[in-house]
């Protein structure tokens, strides 16, 4: 109010002669500190509701879509190795074969639904929802002709098989890790973005009180008093602000930062652990498959398979083992490594058996259920790796929940106490300009 | 002061309903567009493909189909010291590159599991008269244009693949005597018009990788566009699927696809003569002589006519084997 009752009455050439006198000066000096108060509130505001709706999406949006995008690469590609599998075991596939795979599938349509909701906006990652929901349904297709073909005992059946794993191989699987590699960027560019510290506010904040200071400083040397109550609560109230907003931030940058490190980041490692068996493990089964027909198949497996066995630096899962952050996780990835060096030797004995001729035996051993065979040791460790990739979501979740409690009542209190501060400054003034009167 | 300004939003209110109303220029907005479906193919396909290598070399005249005469034949389990054969013995396994993909003649049944097919029953033929056991066979798949790589590189024993003896494989291998005499025909829908080879120009045609018929077609008259696959079934689904027009290679596999699909017919005379004969690397001509002689005695004993009526009395009119034919 006393701004627009200031700029009515005088003109500009008024402000700068009554800039000469005290009372003028006064008035110019509230309004000055009324405009950065109220500049600096909304200010703050405005980037701690934003910082609170990064926490809130990393939580509500951004990990639930990189847990999605990463469903629909382990869906897709164990329905793959499972229809294989289905093939291999000659004649009606095996109900259990059959159910997993119908699993498989309505899982990587759901979490697809779920994928694609998030892509407007990013064209590469529109490309690639785009491919998988084009694709799929002529996928499904052709295992279901694979299937009718089989049924009749007709080798046609075969070839559909072949097709339709090339699809899934060539097209499908390529989409969708692309689209979790998008969608684990995008949420470690949201986790950059909530731990960042909002320097402007800061800059703005410590100015309007460095201002204040100076204007009591002012006052104190015009009118020899040493206290202006109302200045004095303004200073308090952003001093306040100013300690209380910087505390939750630094604490709540340190909680998400914790949830990249312990959460996040280690399941990115674990899946990609994950990934990499599942490719094996369609390896595995195609090779058997092709009969001595898919080279490139075996190839693939000595190349992946290291990643998550073997002793050296490359193993993904020795590197989930050292990011492990609580005695839960880190036991669910010794069994996991344990459980892979159980499939890496039954994966050696049906390659031994295959060429050595024994075909029939390394069928059993691969698909089997013999506590030794292949199809036994990767379902353990599946099972230990998605236990560890849970907890390590659990952890990032958490964490995160935590850098968003800190924030807690943050907004409206820096609301509240410019509210404060401005009325400080409006009192404190008035009570000097009166004096004037 | 209220007044006015309510006014002034009316008048600005106004006016955007006015300008949206006119401005109706544009059109409505499509959030998926899809040119075309991709449609899916097999793995492995080329369209006109460039020619092998092998057909420009210089190829000595020969009779394809005379081999090696076969001398006295040891019995089951004994075979002679330092024979390809007492190897493959001491091995315990004959390794025989076959085709599981080609229904008739090697075919994995997928009821059962197991390869089987006319061609399967020659591997088990030898496997038999090596060990006594038509059994102890280790299968190798292998693709049309694999089966000469296989040989030279001595990774199997034997090929049993409908492969034709030409002057040109018989310069990097040997071939036993023959066992089948196939001819190229054409394969297309029930409700084609095409009827002949002649009538193909500039029309999509699927052959295997390697084999002589893909090299027949591009030699015909009336060149069609060549689509190269790994196997001999993905022709049949590329046919189904709509993507060719026809198949073309020897009558007998073209039967195994008719017998998969009753939509599709053999069309047009025999235009080629395919004499199959077993593949066998070129060093080892005692072999070439051992598969002979196991050849001989399944014409003799009937096996081969009882093999032929199981798998191939659909095929074709030629129910008696062909006369064996040794350049000694």
């Amino acid at each position: 109010m006393v701004t627009a009752e200031a700029r009515q009455a005088s003109p500009l050439r008024r402000v700068t002669h009554s800039a000469t006198t005290t009372p003028g000066r006064l008035s110019l000096i509230a309004v000055g500190l009324l405009l950065l108060t109220v500049l600096t509130g909304i200010f703050a505001a405005v980037t701690l509701q934003t910082k609170q709706s990064t926490l809130d999406e990393l939580t509500d949006h951004r990990e639930p879509l990189t847990a999605a995008a990463q469903q629909i690469y382990r869906s897709l590609s164990d329905a793959d190795a499972t229809a294989a599998s289905a093939f291999l075991s000659g004649g009606v596939e095996p109900a259990a074969l059959r159910s997993r795979y119908e699993f498989d599938i309505a899982q990587a349509g759901a979490a697809l639904g779920k994928a694609s909701s998030d892509v407007a906006g990013d064209s590469l990652a529109e490309q690639q929802v785009n491919t998988l929901s084009q694709q799929l349904p002529v996928y499904t297709g052709l295992i279901e002709t694979a299937r009718a073909n089989n049924r009749q005992g007709f080798p046609a059946g075969a070839a559909y098989l072949r097709e339709a794993s090339g699809l899934m191989r060539s097209k499908i699987l390529p989409a969708a890790e692309q689209l979790y590699g998008i969608d684990y960027e995008r949420l470690k560019a949201g986790q950059a973005e909530a731990r960042s510290f909002p320097w402007t506010t800061l800059v703005l904040t410590v100015a309007l009180l460095a201002a204040l200071v100076m204007t009591q400083r002012y006052l104190t040397r015009k009118t020899n008093r040493l206290l202006n109550v109302g200045l004095f609560g303004s200073t308090l109230a952003i001093a306040l602000a100013l300690v209380w907003g910087s505390a939750a931030l630094i604490i709540g940058a340190t909680q998400v930062a914790d949830g990249e490190r312990n959460g996040s980041q280690q399941v990115d490692v674990l899946v990609q652990a994950r990934i990499n068996s599942l490719k094996c493990r369609a390896d595995e089964t195609l090779t058997l498959v092709a009969r001595g027909d898919g080279p490139g198949y075996e190839k693939e497996w000595q190349e992946l398979s290291v990643t998550f066995s073997g002793g050296d630096r490359g193993n993904l899962l020795r590197q989930a083992r050292e990011l492990a952050s609580s005695p839960a996780i880190a036991g669910e990835v010794d069994q996991a490594l344990a459980n892979a060096d159980t499939w890496i030797a039954a994966h050696k004995k049906i390659r031994e058996l295959d060429d050595g001729g024994q075909y029939e035996e390394a069928v059993a051993m691969a698909i089997g259920a013999a506590p030794d065979s292949s199809a036994v040791a990767f379902g353990k460790l599946d099972k230990n790796l998605i236990t560890a990739l849970n907890a390590g979501r659990e952890e990032f979740f958490t964490q995160t929940k935590h850098a968003s409690a800190a924030l807690t009542g943050l907004v409206p209190g820096v609301v509240v106490l410019a509210i404060i501060a401005a009325a400080g400054i409006l009192l404190g003034i008035r009570e000097r300009l009166r004096e004037y009167r | 002061m209220r007044r006015a300004t309510a006014a002034l939003v009316a008048a600005l209110a106004m006016l955007a309903v006015l300008s949206t109303g006119c401005s109706a220029a544009g059109k409505p907005v499509d959030l998926a567009v899809v040119q075309s479906a991709q449609r899916p193919e097999p793995v492995g396909v080329v369209v006109n493909p460039p020619t092998t290598t092998g057909a420009t070399t210089q190829v000595p005249p020969c009779d394809p189909t005379a081999s090696l005469r076969p001398g006295a034949m040891p019995g089951p389990g004994a075979m002679p010291e330092g024979s390809t054969m007492k190897k493959i013995q001491d091995r315990g396994r004959l390794i025989a590159g076959v085709d599981q993909n080609t229904f008739l003649f090697g075919f994995r049944n997928p009821t059962t599991n197991q390869l089987e097919g006319f061609d399967i029953d020659r591997v088990r033929e030898i496997a038999a008269a090596i060990f006594g056991d038509p059994n102890k066979v280790q299968f190798k798949v292998i693709t049309s244009a694999g089966r000469i790589p296989a040989l030279q590189k001595g990774e199997v024993d034997i090929v049993v693949r409908t492969m034709t003896a030409t002057c040109a494989r018989w310069v990097d291998i040997n071939f036993s005597a023959i066992y089948y005499v196939a001819g190229q025909r054409l394969l297309v829908d029930r409700g084609s018009e095409i009827s002949g080879v002649d009538q193909l120009r500039g029309q999509r045609v699927c052959a295997a990788k390697g084999s002589t018929s893909l090299n027949k077609l591009r030699d015909s008259p009336a060149p069609p566009e060549v689509v190269a696959v790994d196997n001999w079934t993905d022709c049949l689904l590329m046919l189904q699927q709509g993507q060719v027009a026809g198949v073309s290679t020897d009558d007998t596999i073209l039967a195994g696809m008719v017998a998969q699909d009753p939509n599709v017919k053999m069309v047009g005379p025999r235009f080629t003569e395919e004499p199959y004969g077993i593949g066998i690397p070129k060093a080892n001509e005692d072999m070439v002589r051992f598969v002979n002689g196991v050849l001989e005695k399944s014409i003799a004993s009937g096996s081969w006519t009882a093999s032929y009526g199981r798998w191939l009395t659909q095929a074709g009119e030629q129910a008696a084997p062909p006369t064996v034919k040794y350049r000694d």
